[in-house]
């Protein structure tokens, strides 16, 4: 069933309508991220809505929610205009929504049911100092330039896992890991339930920003898991692949939306700041940065935009295309987008680098966006060899 | 790579292929292995020279072990002993040589400023918000030298740097010249036109009665002086005194504390002025000095801004260039992969430059207004830029706190908004040269 625009544009007012009676609240009082306790409340009605997709197929967002499994026959263009209209309000929020659906989607191409239920599900991709690069992607036995560590070795009925991987993104209160690991020299994807004895988590400490996300280090110790845990049929690769993509697809719209909320709070501010004997608005410094700021963060929701229309079957012959495009994305989006925010906060003079006007979170949150999941020098590395591959 | 290949790479080096020149030729060869710090501390006059060392060693003595965990929790941190140790170390006496102060002679004779330039950048490199609050006081103290007043000095500057210098524990000053309704219009001339001031004294026998607020004010909380601006009653900003305000007088009161993205360790405070009384011994310089006083106050900050943020930029990139070092991808170390050495390269030809510019800007006894303020905006740039690198380089381990070098980016940032925005110092440089070289054309053309 294809979704149709008038759809789309009633679940991207729902996402407005969201921001500002579910999220805004978390912004009242002395809060620099937010009031971070009300947030389980957030996520639980972002479930209730549906914009939190969820392998449990009776939450309304299993289908319809970011990510969720209609994107595979109705694309993705209601998960990205969601997740930037979210990220106006809030980047961190939007990023737990994203994370969530993104280890849901993996979840969902299982074509069996899984041993247990989960709703809260988290993506265990990242290990050591990054993701991994083009060599190791296609062969994750590879020092190109380094191997994936976590491993996953058959046992009786199962496969014994071992290693560690870092910066997970979640919600918080995760039921369940989706792990991408080497079984021998080819990618496996697996559910670990996150209350196994053998996983141990550990917060990542204090972040610069996004801070509504829970961000943990894991360690998989001897970890059981039962052969139906396994969701590919052999070889996970295209999980792989759908992972980093819908991550780069979604952090762009995230920091998309980001300078979007940032431009619309410095025309507000400056329209009413009197500074140098009019208001700030009439100074062609000002307009420079705003305009700037504007066509940036626009630029960077046309890249998004762009990749609306992407082949999410990961066939062999455009695999490496549809991964190079995300990549560029990401690189390209997230710096505009770190650029107009950064601007923007400039329009504010001495008030945007305090905490109550929200546009130093806003840089926080963005530029912690550019590092995440594939940071710039990474990202450089991957585009280059991936058009290569092609 | 085959040995013999390895072994031709070894001969090639500049530093083993100099020996296949003549005596001479090796001398006009500048080979000597040193750091960037060394290299550029031996361009330094002697006694220049001395505090630069010492005020890294400061640095990494005593405030990196206490730097990230005063940017977590500034409002349990007490800044009083570090503050106490850079006292005994001279490191708050670099404006004036003996008996007045710790600089040394032969440099302060050349340049008024650039021995507290070379302290800013080391101190900031171990933690900028630690960094302010031992700066900061200079600032407050810069009306009262940039004064040129006997009166001001009799009373008040000299003994003030007498006590700095020779016994523990003086006065802190913070210096306020910021209003709620008034940021960049006391830092630029036509802003300064139409500012909507708030802070004003009204004549009264003996002395002047202020009432207004200031805000912003780095040290703000804990300084025992300010040095206040504020217009005479019925008057405009031509009219700008700066006042002595002490903690103690009645009616001065500080008002919010305000919570900040970076620079955390110091307070950036609201001062409230109610019905306080100053007598005539503390106002600074003559009546109606203040603007000219202020504009040249800034014109001496700006390069230590600017050295500040080159402290900042280097804080994030020697705290990225030891993450290069330690982490490993495959079985190579970051720092030997060459993009990251490209990273690498970029940002210190950027520190460099900032440095260099920074520098040339106090190489002479007076700083101006257009070089200052190119300064302030070169390196602050240069900073952010560089500090965004830095984590950038690092992946997702940049933005994560105890790596040390998200906190120098989060402080950076300060650098392009403080002592005038980068877009008001534009207009500083601008003003400066209007009349002398743009307005009018020099290059000899027409
Ligand atoms: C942490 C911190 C510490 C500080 N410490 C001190 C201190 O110790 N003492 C002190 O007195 N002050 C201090 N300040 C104040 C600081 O100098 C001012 O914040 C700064 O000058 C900018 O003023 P503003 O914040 O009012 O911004 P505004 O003046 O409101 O500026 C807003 C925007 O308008 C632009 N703008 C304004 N006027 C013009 C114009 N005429 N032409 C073009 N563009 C214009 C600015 O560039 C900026 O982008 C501090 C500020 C901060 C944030």
């Amino acid at each position: 069933m294809e979704i149709d625009i008038q759809e789309i544009e009633q679940f991207v007012d729902l996402a407005e309508k969201f921001s500002q009676k579910s999220i805004l609240p978390m912004f009242e009082g002395e809060f620099s991220d937010g009031n971070l306790e009300l947030l389980p409340g957030i996520y639980d009605t972002a479930f209730d809505i549906g914009f939190a997709s969820s392998p449990d197929m009776s939450l309304a967002g299993s289908e319809y929610g970011i990510w969720g499994s209609e994107i595979d026959s109705s694309g993705i263009l209601s998960s990205i205009l969601t997740l930037l209209k979210i990220s106006e309000v809030c980047g961190g929020v939007a990023m737990g929504l994203n994370s969530q659906g993104v280890a849901t989607n993996l979840m969902l191409q299982a074509k069996k049911e899984l041993p247990f239920a989960t709703a809260k599900v988290a993506l265990c991709f990242q290990e050591g100092f990054s993701l991994p690069w083009c060599g190791t992607i296609l062969s994750p036995n590879e020092d190109l330039p380094a191997r994936i560590s976590t491993s996953a070795r058959s046992a009786e009925n199962g496969y014994i896992i071992n290693g560690s991987k870092s910066f997970v993104y979640s919600m918080g209160d995760v039921d369940a890991y989706v792990l991408l690991a080497r079984v021998e020299d080819k990618w496996g994807c697996f559910i670990i339930p996150s209350d196994d004895d053998g996983l141990t988590g550990k917060d990542v400490g204090q972040r610069t920003g996004m801070r509504a996300c829970r961000v943990n280090h894991l360690e998989f110790n001897d970890v059981f898991v039962p052969e139906d845990a396994r969701i590919d049929d052999g070889d996970a690769m295209s999980f792989a692949i759908r992972a980093m993509c819908l991550n780069w697809i979604g952090i762009t719209a995230i920091a998309a939306g980001i300078a979007k909320g940032a431009v619309a709070s410095a025309r507000t501010y400056i329209a009413d700041r009197y500074q140098g004997g009019g208001q700030i608005e009439d100074h062609p410094a000002i307009k420079r940065l705003v305009a700037d700021s504007e066509a940036r963060a626009y630029a960077a929701k046309a890249a998004v935009l762009s990749l609306k229309d992407i082949d999410l079957s990961f066939a062999k012959n455009s695999l490496a295309r549809d991964l190079k495009l995300c990549a560029m994305a990401k690189l390209t989006g997230l710096d505009l987008c770190a650029m107009a925010v950064t601007d923007c906060l400039q329009t504010f003079g001495g008030y945007g680098y305090m905490e109550d006007f929200g546009m130093e979170k806003r840089l926080r949150d963005v530029t912690t966006l550019k590092s995440a999941f594939g940071a710039p020098n990474y990202l450089r590395q991957l585009i280059f060899d991936l058009g290569k591959e092609i | 790579m085959e040995s013999e290949t390895i072994e031709r790479i070894e001969q090639l080096k500049p530093k083993n292929a100099v020996r296949n020149l003549d005596a001479l030729g090796r001398l006009f060869m500048d080979n000597r292995e040193m750091s960037i710090w060394e290299r550029d501390t031996s361009t330094l006059p002697k006694g220049a020279r001395k505090w630069r060392k010492n005020a890294l060693e400061f640095a990494r003595k005593e405030i990196r072990p206490i730097a990230a965990k005063a940017d977590l929790n500034p409002d349990d941190f007490d800044t009083k002993p570090l503050r106490n140790a850079a006292i005994r170390r001279g490191l708050l006496s670099l404006l004036l040589p003996f008996p007045l102060g710790k600089a040394s002679i032969t440099s302060s004779v050349k340049s008024l400023s650039l021995q507290v330039v070379l302290a800013a950048e080391e101190l900031t490199t171990e933690c900028g918000g630690l960094a302010l609050v031992l700066l900061a006081p200079y600032l407050g103290i810069a009306p009262l030298l940039l004064s040129g007043h006997l009166p001001t000095y009799l009373r008040h500057f000299i003994p003030f740097c007498f006590k700095l210098t020779w016994f523990d524990n003086p006065a802190c000053f913070s210096y306020a010249i910021t209003e709620p309704g008034a940021g960049s219009d006391v830092e630029e001339t036509i802003g300064g036109a139409t500012a909507r001031l708030v802070t004003t004294a009204r004549p009264v026998k003996g002395g002047y009665v202020l009432n207004g607020r200031k805000c912003f004010i780095s040290n703000g909380a804990i300084a025992d002086k300010v040095t206040v601006y504020a217009k005479l009653e019925g008057e405009g900003i031509e009219s700008w005194t700066c006042f002595i305000v002490e903690k103690s007088m009645k009616g001065f009161s500080v008002g919010r504390h305000e919570r900040k993205m970076g620079q955390r360790a110091s307070d950036a405070s609201e001062l409230i002025f109610e019905d306080v009384f100053v007598p005539n011994r503390n106002i600074v310089g003559k009546l109606r000095s203040g603007w000219a006083n202020n504009r040249n106050v800034l014109n001496y900050s700006r390069p230590s801004v600017g050295a500040m943020s080159i402290g900042h930029g280097r804080g994030a990139f020697e705290r990225a260039l030891e993450f290069c070092r330690r982490t490993k991808l495959g079985n190579k170390r970051l720092i030997d992969y060459h993009d990251v050495q490209m990273e690498l390269a970029d940002m210190m030809i950027s520190l460099s430059a900032a440095r260099a510019m920074v520098w040339k800007s106090c190489m002479q006894f007076r700083c101006n207004q257009g070089s200052s303020a190119a300064v302030k905006v070169f390196a602050s740039d240069t900073a952010v830029k560089v500090s965004n690198q830095a984590m950038e380089l690092m992946g997702d381990h940049g933005y994560v706190h105890a790596n040390g070098v998200e906190r120098s980016w989060r402080d950076a940032r300060l650098t392009q908004i403080y002592e005038g925005t980068n877009q008001i110092n534009r207009l500083a440089l601008i003003e400066s040269q209007w009349d002398v070289e743009l307005d009018r054309s020099v290059l000899g053309y027409g």
